[in-house]
């Protein structure tokens, strides 16, 4: 089986939906700066516009090479002392030359819960972060098989994609939040016909997309945890590992974590906050999902 | 005119498949030599710990002497050994030592209260995980090689290249990985 899981395609196919993915917020936001300058003063929509195109090709440029940075500073993690964590690196060294990967960046983040994440924009520039929950409640196969699952996500590119969907998605609704709220000062004061249908459209987008990009991590995320845990087989040849592990994460993380802004935590392989739709399968179904894969 | 296009066009692309074939071959055959000197790499590294461990011992197994010895001649098999796949048996031969000594040390608290032994212990067994990775890793690689070779359209680039499957150097996997799962 260990062949099955060659990933080319899907490093071929993560690339290209990240290009995709900032091209398209790029255009969002240039749409949005278009839709605001009209909204409020259609008289300076050329500067708006220039303005909203610079910031949007910044923007881009800057979350393509900090994304990793951005997500491990969001949580708060801070870069793993190699003489504290010893057996963390010795783990993940054993898995990056089992899988041929570069080692990544080890960050550790302070919390009580079970859970890890993986972030970066390709193996070389990857981070690893995992909770102190996690490097205390886990054995060390446990942990090896945690750690292997993100090391899949690294080898697949998934963190290129997983990451930029989570820092310009993230952006998007903070824009839009702005935009709504600047709406509830303005009150009703001026009755411009034309100022009121981009007004509407304004709230219709400010309002969708967040939602049309969340939507669209939750449809791929699901396939990419499951790939990740298969590779997670394939570099530790120990399915009971994370197996272990996911129990555990089963039975501990009940209670939502705090500290995780949303936009960020389905990059967690256990959500750190209860939505209404999950990132991740669950665990019941995760854990036949992958004893079949290991029985064919 | 159109058409010269079209064929300038399909022989781009199959000067670039040539291409890509041609680089994909080198590509694992290189991870190939790679992930064998990387096994060779971990077992150095714990062929170097091994007299330290033995420094840290000898003062508290004054009774043990067969044990020690069995560990310092397994390096020595080991650091002597003149390919991978020796020195790999000899690996085996040195991890069995090691247990013993390690059983052993059960039954003297005051060497398992010493913390360099405690290190070293930690730090052997992680070189054997990661001896065992190396291994696996070797594996693979050979794998991803020979599938390349045989399968099509791989097999006939391979032909033309003059890439043969490679003989895998009979370099088992470490047992204590068996899988086993539960049948329902």
């Amino acid at each position: 089986m260990a062949d099955r899981i060659d990933f080319r395609d899907q490093i071929a196919s993560n690339k290209w939906k990240s290009l995709f993915l900032m091209f398209g917020v790029a255009i969002i936001i240039v749409l949005l700066g278009y839709v605001i300058s009209m909204a409020f003063d259609p008289g300076y929509t050329f500067v708006i516009m220039i303005i909203a195109i610079i910031f949007s090709l910044l923007y881009t440029w800057f979350s393509y090479y900090n994304s990793g940075k951005i997500a491990v500073w969001s949580v708060g993690a801070k870069e793993a002392e190699r003489s504290r964590y010893r057996d963390y690196y010795n783990a993940v060294e054993g898995l990056t030359i089992a899988s041929g990967l570069p080692i990544p960046k080890l960050y550790v983040m302070q919390s009580a819960q079970i859970n890890a994440f993986a972030s970066g924009r390709n193996p070389k520039n990857s981070v690893i972060c995992v909770t102190e929950g996690a490097l205390q409640k886990l054995d060390r196969k446990e942990l090896e098989g945690v750690l292997a699952h993100e090391l899949g996500h690294v080898a697949s590119y998934d963190i290129r994609f997983m990451t930029l969907v989570t820092v310009m998605v993230g952006m998007v609704a903070i824009i839009s939040e702005i935009f709504l709220r600047s709406l509830w000062f303005r009150g009703g004061n001026r009755d411009n016909k034309g100022s009121m249908i981009f007004l509407a459209i304004g709230i219709v987008l400010a309002i969708v997309a967040p939602i049309v990009v969340i939507l669209v991590q939750l449809a791929i995320s699901r396939k990419r945890e499951y790939t990740a845990d298969a590779s997670a087989v394939k570099f530790t040849r120990y399915p009971q590992g994370l197996i272990g592990a996911l129990k555990k994460i089963g039975h501990e993380n009940r209670v939502p974590e705090k500290q995780v802004s949303k936009a960020v935590a389905p990059l967690f392989i256990s959500a750190p906050i209860h939505e209404w739709i999950s990132t991740h399968p669950p665990l019941s179904e995760l854990n036949s999902f992958k004893l079949r894969r290991c029985l064919s | 005119m159109l058409i010269v296009w079209i064929l300038v066009a399909l022989a781009a692309l199959l000067v670039i498949i040539f291409f890509s074939y041609y680089n994909r071959f080198a590509v694992l055959s290189n991870r190939i030599d790679n992930s064998l000197s990387q096994i060779d790499v971990q077992l150095k590294r714990r062929a170097d710990l091994i007299p330290n461990l033995i420094e840290s011992v000898k003062g508290y197994m004054k009774h043990e002497k067969a044990a020690i010895q069995a560990v310092t001649e397994a390096r020595k098999a080991l650091v002597a050994a003149k390919d991978v796949a020796k020195r790999v048996r000899a690996d085996n031969q040195l991890e069995s030592a090691l247990k013993t000594i390690f059983a052993l040390a059960e039954n003297y608290p005051d060497l398992k209260a010493n913390t360099t032994f405690v290190e070293l212990q930690k730090e052997l067994t992680a070189t054997e995980d990661r001896v065992a990775y190396a291994r696996q890793h070797y594996n693979d690689s050979i794998l991803s090689y020979n599938n390349l070779c045989t399968t099509f359209p791989g097999r006939f680039f391979a032909g033309m290249y003059g890439r043969k499957e490679k003989e895998y150097i009979k370099i088992e996997e470490a047992e204590r990985k068996a899988v086993k799962v539960k049948f329902e």
